[in-house]
């Protein structure tokens, strides 16, 4: 049992790092605020998840206290998410290379 | 008995968290829940016991869900980004919740900000949510029916 453990975790930390890395590269490469956050609150997310998994098997963190905290990062990464994003709009920080806009068609004209 | 759901539902998480079952933690977790349920302001749904275990199985149908969402949104943006060419077609649009509850609106941004290239931005009166993609040049149905989906689900989980 120990070895496959250890072998899930390394999987694990392997994944994890990788996510971690290309959501680090998203943040460089995507255009403006929203593609950004797509980078960063998902892959981000995803990946300390998969770190956070490895440091269940690996190290004596509690099994508890790992899987409260897992859930609490996929609550609140999302939300996070949304929140700058919100904020970036209503600052009218532009997008990039939009398609469409249905927001700026509802919202009302600037003072 | 409205402070006996919170506890309830907040124990779990205490002894999860301090990993340790004995009986003065037992009283010292329920001390602290309690606490927390005086502070929290009253909920207003009641809760009806007899749909409870109907409900708890639409949470872990709608927690399944969500993480093979999640699964599939990581891999989805991590080929965007690592492609050489970039293939994104970014757009703001608008989706109906199609439910006038804001707990059901709240919790359907949420699953929508975790599904593939989808990212809430605004809510406005109506509940209509206007999401932010990074491909909005699928066609429209697709996401009207998964929002459909996630509202049945919902409105199983909290009536």
């Amino acid at each position: 049992m120990q070895p496959i453990l250890e072998l899930i975790a390394i999987l694990a930390v392997i994944g994890g790092t990788a996510f971690s890395i290309t959501g680090v590269l998203g943040l460089v490469r995507l255009p403006d605020v929203y593609t950004r956050l797509h980078a960063t609150g998902k892959v981000g997310v995803f990946g300390v998840v998969l770190l956070l998994i490895a440091a269940l098997l690996l190290t004596p963190l509690g099994l508890g206290k790992g899987l409260v905290l897992i859930v609490l990062l996929l609550i609140g990464g999302p939300v996070t998410a949304h929140a700058l994003a919100s904020a970036a709009y209503r600052i009218r920080i532009p997008l990039k290379h939009a398609l469409r806009d249905d927001l700026a068609e509802t919202s009302e004209p600037e003072p | 008995m409205r402070y006996l759901w919170v506890m309830i539902s907040l124990l779990p998480v205490y002894l999860a968290l301090t990993a340790n079952l004995e009986v003065s933690n037992l009283i010292v977790g329920a001390l602290l829940t309690l606490f927390v349920a005086v502070l929290l302001p009253p909920m207003q749904r009641s809760i009806n016991v007899a749909r409870l275990p109907g409900a708890l199985l639409a949470l872990l149908q709608y927690i399944i869900v969500l993480m093979i969402e999640l699964i599939r949104s990581g891999l989805q943006v991590a080929r965007i980004v690592l492609s050489p060419s970039l293939p994104i077609r970014p757009g703001i649009i608008a989706i109906p919740s199609g439910t006038n509850s804001e707990l059901a609106t709240a919790l359907s941004a949420h699953a929508i900000s975790v599904t593939p290239g989808e990212l809430v931005v605004e809510i406005d009166d109506q509940g209509v949510m206007y999401t932010h993609c990074l491909d909005a040049s699928q066609p429209e149905e697709a996401r009207l029916f998964a929002q459909r989906q996630r509202h049945d689900l919902l409105r199983r989980i909290i009536q």
